[in-house]
């Protein structure tokens, strides 16, 4: 065989499935996506007309504003509710928690460790429908609730998180599992810092938080990026918790879930297909310039780039 | 030469298929969709029993067809998801022969060429559908023709436990007098929410009144009672009355204010609201007559007598006095496809649609009856005491539009319902925010009044 033609026979043997998956569960929808958009499809999934109606649903077009149009108060509410939804969720759960997560399990007996981390992966491991099932249980607004009933302890008045605080519920339901990932990755990295550099540390007189703070998180600057990066794209579609705990609740309709319900969620008006499409290509834009710009903050050029010394 | 070969073929040909055709059996597969639905099974059942009946008649009268019915069940979480479902199997060619569907689909099923036009089938059958309710077919009516057949009809109305009203102090007279002062207009929408307050604050019920959780039917008769008329048939299209929805946007954040209306109460399950109603916690509850079951069996009650002594059934009260109350009926429909079979379906559907089979579905799912003669049945004055008490109600019936965006329609009255009961938004703007989403997302399909 020649070198040539075992190039290519390697090229599709290696890349070709990952091509195939890449343009059939990528490309493709994108594609669909962005055509539907511009369509009239709804219920009856027939096309008469090319139209920007669906993005006219979206934005007026208005002198005033800044950008020459306006967003309809429900598109910017979804908006805003997306911001507080990945930031919280991202900021506090899946960066700050499972950072903590990962020093702390880290610093105790591995078997002790081990427990802990198994226990903080249970939430992921189980099915989202039980796991939503146990959320509602916990905040049932009534005294059965798990959470009254800790709070009756202490004598206070039962709470109703679902109306009073939604978006506090679904950060905390989200994270709880967007935690576990986080933990996993960089426990991983904490534990391949090489050893001597704690002893070193150590000799020098360094206590916990000056080796935390000068080996650990220097050496964790990588995977925060990625973890940062990755899961914030994971959020800005993620919807599955909150529908399953809030169900179409207005006051977190999300982006995605306003997608949702628009397209195919049962019994709430749904079979808007071009305006669901509409939405979605909207939040992929927005994706694509979060990535951008957390790619350009995180520095993920420098991650990426080929090593400086060359391995033969 | 070729002549002559194309000459004996054709003669050939035409030689087998004449020899052939009396002694080949011909038969015919109608497809059934139907969703998996325990307040229906027999939907789907008496279809299937028509088709053997219908064989037995084939066989009787020495023709060879038979019919076999392939019953496609869906497991959608209800009859709007599994109206879309339906949508999405006709337009990749799967239509159905025949469907079960909630009547209020049938513009969107005549708009996608998938529901046939039955008035031929109704006149050449006349016999057959002669004694339906008419009333009924108002229902499955699309621009004045109808596209289906009832095959079920409900009630839906307010339901009071009488045991809270009698621990607040009520008197026997009060009790059953109350759907007589609905009836004249005298009880209102807000003297409804004052009594159930008046449940709650001496302690009698939890809560005082709860509605359905989600999107649904149910909000249209409490529409109705403002005075909103959701459809205009001449120009079949929908239509809102900003006034009339900023009145019942009013009056729902009058009930939450009182405390007889639970704030959160789109969040909930539908478990917690079935839960609250029937262990005796609210005083009343918005939902249907086929809930009489499930409250016979949760209060323990064994007869009819019991059974109003428990609980009174009044309409939706008028919006203001002297006004008319509303209740809400929704029937399921048997839509027949526009396929090459849909004689023989419409047929299995005018059999299915019998007093005996349709007697049957109605007193084992507690729906009320398609045809006037069902009530006289014996099987209904022993089993369907209920539909008996409920069929007068029909009087004060409206019905869901039936037009494509129905769905759409709701799912923007319910996120104003949902705002103004969270407290999200006053009465006022939760009215401006819903009629901008209407002119937006509805355009030339609904008509704005003031």
């Amino acid at each position: 065989m020649s070198s040539a033609t075992r190039q290519a026979t390697n090229a599709l043997v290696f890349l070709g499935p990952a091509c195939l998956f890449l343009v059939a569960l990528l490309v493709i929808p994108i594609g669909v996506d962005l055509v539907v958009a511009f369509t009239d499809m709804s219920q009856t999934l027939t096309v008469d007309d090319l139209t920007t109606e669906q993005f006219r649903k979206i934005a007026t077009p208005s002198d005033e504003a800044l950008l020459g149009f306006e967003l309809r108060y429900s598109f910017y509410k979804a908006l805003m509710l997306t911001a507080v939804y990945v930031t919280c969720t991202l900021t506090i759960f899946n960066v700050g928690f499972a950072l903590v997560l990962a020093l702390t399990t880290t610093a105790l007996p591995d078997w002790l460790g081990g427990i802990y981390r198994a226990i903080w992966l249970l939430p992921r491991m189980s099915p989202s429908v039980v796991y939503a099932l146990l959320w509602l249980w916990s905040v049932d607004p009534t005294e059965r609730g798990l959470l009254n009933q800790v709070l009756g302890v202490f004598g206070i008045a039962p709470i109703n998180m679902k109306l009073d605080a939604p978006m506090v519920l679904i950060v905390f339901a989200n994270g709880f599992i967007g935690a576990s990932i986080g933990m996993l990755i960089l426990t991983s990295a904490i534990r391949s810092i090489p050893e001597h550099l704690f002893h070193a540390a150590r000799a020098d007189g360094a206590g916990s938080l000056s080796v935390v703070r000068h080996i650990v998180l220097p050496h964790l600057r990588w995977p925060l990026s990625y973890i940062t990066v990755f899961q914030a794209l994971a959020l800005l579609v993620s919807f599955e918790y909150i529908f399953l705990i809030m169900g179409p609740a207005r006051s977190t309709m999300t982006m995605a879930m306003l997608a949702y319900t628009k397209t195919l969620a049962p019994d709430i008006g749904s079979g808007q297909y071009a305006y669901g499409a509409a939405i979605t290509l909207i939040l992929i834009v927005v994706g694509v310039a979060v990535a951008l710009i957390l790619y350009r903050l995180a520095n993920m050029k420098a991650l990426l780039a080929r090593p400086r010394i060359e391995v033969h | 030469m070729k002549r002559t070969i194309l000459t004996a073929a054709t003669a050939a040909l035409l030689a087998t298929t004449a020899h052939v055709a009396p002694v080949a059996a011909e038969d015919v597969t109608v497809t059934l969709w139907s969703r998996a639905d325990r307040s229906g099974p027999l939907r789907a059942g008496n279809i299937m029993d028509a088709a053997e009946q219908l064989n037995r008649m084939f066989e009787a009268a020495g023709a060879d067809t038979r019919v076999t019915v392939e019953l496609i069940e869906t497991n959608a979480k209800g009859f709007d998801a599994d109206a879309l479902d339906l949508l999405k199997a006709h337009s990749v060619g799967e239509t159905p022969d025949i469907a079960v569907a909630a009547h209020e689909w049938i513009g969107s099923f005549v708009e996608a060429e998938f529901a046939a036009n039955l008035e031929e089938h109704i006149a050449a059958n006349e016999t057959m559908y002669a004694d339906i309710i008419p009333s009924l077919w108002n229902a499955v009516k699309y621009k004045g023709e109808r596209y289906g057949i009832p095959q079920d009809s409900e009630v839906r109305m307010f339901f009071v436990n009488n045991d809270i009203l009698r621990e607040m102090g009520k008197d026997e007279a009060f009790i059953s007098n109350l759907q007589g002062r609905v009836e004249a207009g005298e009880f209102t929408m807000y003297d409804w929410c004052d009594l159930a307050a008046e449940a709650v604050d001496s302690g009698a019920a939890e809560y005082g009144w709860v509605h359905r959780p989600n999107v649904g039917p149910d909000f249209q008769m409490a529409m109705a009672a403002f005075g909103i008329d959701i459809y205009n048939d001449e120009e079949a299209r929908l239509q809102i009355t900003r006034s009339g929805l900023q009145d019942y946007y009013e009056w729902l954040d009058y009930c939450v204010d009182n405390g007889s209306l639970p704030a959160d109460l789109t969040t909930w399950t539908w478990d917690s609201v079935h839960d609250a109603f029937r262990s005796g916690k609210a005083m009343g509850k918005f939902h249907g007559i086929w809930n009489v079951g499930a409250q016979m069996e949760a209060f323990d009650l064994s007869n009819a007598d019991a059974y109003f002594d428990k609980l009174t059934w009044i309409h939706a009260p008028a919006g203001e006095e002297g006004g008319e109350p509303k209740n809400l009926s929704h029937p399921i429909v048997y839509v027949v496809g526009d396929t090459e079979n849909k004689d023989i379906a419409a047929m299995l559907v005018a059999m299915a649609s019998q007093h005996v089979p349709n007697t049957k579905h109605a007193v084992t799912t507690n729906h009320t009856p398609i045809n006037y003669g069902q009530t006289a049945m014996p099987e209904f004055q022993d089993k369907g005491w209920a539909l008996i008490a409920g069929t007068p109600m029909l009087d004060y019936a409206e019905f869901m539009p039936n037009h494509a965006k129905i769905g759409q329609y709701n799912a923007i009255t319910f996120m104003g319902v949902q705002a103004v009961e969270t407290g999200e938004m006053s009465p006022e703007d939760a009215t401006a925010f819903v009629i901008e989403e209407m002119e937006i997302e509805l355009g030339d399909d609904v008509i704005i009044l003031d």
